[in-house]
């Protein structure tokens, strides 16, 4: 039963959230109900989640209520709601990843690590979230559970493959998500849905216990709707841990403290050649982002077409390598085109991947130095706003092209060097679209601050739709 | 030492891409098409006959980008990005 007046919290923060718990004002019990209640209520509109954890939850709610009715002091992220795209394990469930096969799997043993580190700061779990089958997909769509939505448009993609992640959070369901990003999956939802993602440096945070894609491109990172949420999550979750063996030995760095020094002094430069919008959206909102920082410098990301070409390869062989035994056993039960794709990258001559891997070396080597000269760079999200569900081509730079290979223009050269960005939402109307806030590897602070002064600016901030 | 200080030196002359190589122009639309049914026959895939056309479409995209790759030239010590520690 919920508590009278204490309300649903359903667009508060995380950070407020935690607040209110820690301080007494709410129980955790209270949160987790409503926040059930909510989906029951909205989430057949969004179709964001695949499985929602209600006893577990309300179960570590009631934890979270004695320890602190024992005097006992609360973890930062006391009574949080978060949700996980199908790809990280959770104790009981099969780990879908978007996938009809994977149903067939035993229940997961053990939770994510990043569950795991979440939930030992507080953060109560309440469910799985909808993706793009084995996360090859910009779009959100999947042939198995259907499209996850639009909160600011139904009839919209919601961006993919973290497309649950992105519905979620920007629906009001969760104020927390966890997604993955291999090539875009975090920042395209992000940009879509208009919220906050953060993709850290590879090797940041520990992907131990979650459904590998591309394993020299995988990162997982936290959805928010405020910068705070974010950094807090973020900080939650790092550390070396030798369960991923991508995984750096390296100290955690917490970003929450510094997240008030402001953008002063730093230098911010705005990326030029390719990455200059194909649409007037993306065009307004780069503007917009570098406008408010004073950043009035174009910089060049070399061969970053190039860039973009090398992931493609990367992905397509590395993901076909993965899928190759369910590829010859249960072909008909992928995606087609998802399938189409993973066989075709299967049949991709080993020289082609092996040289993409040498320029891949390259290419980090030369965009390194350009950090020499600047803090930050600023970069579209995505080429548009969020297409329609179903379409299948938009036009930029009056060229037709397909949606599905194409939203993530942007985001490839990036994560192809596993660099650190944050995907801020600029509030455009009707529709939000996201900037790429790129910075030096391990320098996640630098980005969220950035991103911070920008929220506190009003420029930045996650739009609420009119469910 | 020395291996470092050529492949800097090679590293800058590779700064310039050239015009893509003979080997690796696009090839005749019936050779992919063999080469997709080779391919699935030594990789031990079964292909519906249905899936043929738009195997062949994804595997001329791959290529496509490839092309974009093989053109620009490295040094012959370029290390691949991911590097194997002992």
């Amino acid at each position: 039963m919920l508590e009278t007046g204490a309300g649903d919290f359903a667009w508060d923060s995380a950070t407020t959230i935690a607040t209110a718990v820690t301080a007494g004002r709410v129980s955790a019990t209270h949160i987790i109900e409503a926040t059930l209640a909510r989906i029951r209520e909205r989430d057949p509109l969004l179709n964001s989640f695949t499985a929602v954890t209600e006893h577990r939850a309300i179960a570590r709610a009631r934890v979270l209520d004695e320890a602190r009715a024992r005097g006992e002091k609360l973890p930062p992220l006391a009574g949080v709601p978060f949700a996980v795209k199908n790809l990280f394990d959770v104790t009981g469930l099969p780990t879908l990843a978007g996938s009809k096969i994977n149903r067939d799997l035993p229940p997961a043993a053990r939770d994510a690590a990043l569950i795991e580190r979440l939930e030992a700061a507080g953060a109560i779990l309440v469910g799985a979230l909808n993706m793009g089958e084995y996360a090859y997909d910009f779009t959100g769509e999947n042939i198995h559970d259907g499209p996850s939505r639009n909160p600011h448009d139904l009839n919209r993609m919601s961006g993919g493959s973290s497309g649950g992640s992105g519905s979620a959070v920007g629906g009001g369901l969760v104020p927390l998500a966890l997604g993955s990003d291999t090539n875009g999956s975090i920042r395209v939802p992000s940009s879509l849905c208009g919220i906050f993602g953060l993709k850290p440096t590879y090797g940041r945070l520990t992907r131990a216990r979650t459904f590998p894609f591309v394993a020299s491109l995988d990162h997982l990172g936290p959805f928010a709707r405020t910068t705070r949420d974010l950094a807090l999550a973020y900080d939650a979750m790092q550390g070396f841990d030798a369960d991923d063996p991508a995984c750096a030995d390296r100290a955690a760095e917490p970003v929450a403290p510094h997240l008030d020094k402001g953008a002063g002094g730093l230098r911010i430069a705005v990326a030029g050649g390719y990455f200059k919008g194909k649409t007037a959206e993306a065009v307004a909102a780069v503007d917009c982002v570098a406008s408010a920082l004073g950043a009035n410098r174009d910089i060049d990301i070399p061969q970053a077409e190039r860039a973009r070409s090398a992931a493609f390869i990367i992905t397509a062989s590395e993901g076909a390598s993965l899928h190759l035994d369910r590829l010859r056993t249960r072909a008909k039960d992928y995606d087609p085109a998802v399938r189409d794709r993973l066989i075709a990258g299967a049949m991709t001559q080993a020289s082609l991947v092996v040289k993409a891997q040498k320029f891949r070396r390259w290419y980090r080597e030369e965009v390194l130095k350009l950090f020499a000269e600047v803090d930050a760079i600023l970069a579209p999200a995505t080429p548009c706003t969020a297409p329609l569900i179903g379409q299948q081509t938009f036009m930029l730079d009056d060229v037709e092209l397909p949606v599905r290979a194409n939203l993530g223009l942007y985001t490839q050269p990036i994560s192809f060097i596993g660099l650190p960005i944050v995907a801020v939402p600029v509030p455009l109307a009707p529709l939000p679209i996201a900037v790429q806030i790129i910075a030096a590897p391990w320098r996640e602070d630098v980005a969220l601050r950035i991103a911070h002064a920008l929220e506190a600016q009003g420029v930045v901030a996650a739009p609420r739709p009119a469910l | 030492m020395k291996r470092k200080a050529g492949r800097k030196a090679k590293a800058a002359r590779a700064k310039r891409p050239v015009r893509a190589r003979a080997a690796a122009k696009t090839k005749p639309e019936n050779s992919i098409d063999a080469f997709v049914t080779a391919s699935a026959q030594t990789l031990g895939l079964t292909l519906d006959p249905a899936w043929h056309d738009s195997i062949a479409f994804n595997l001329r995209l791959i290529l496509r980008h490839a092309a974009l790759v093989d053109e620009f030239v490295l040094p012959d010590d370029a290390e691949p990005a991911p590097v194997f520690h002992a």
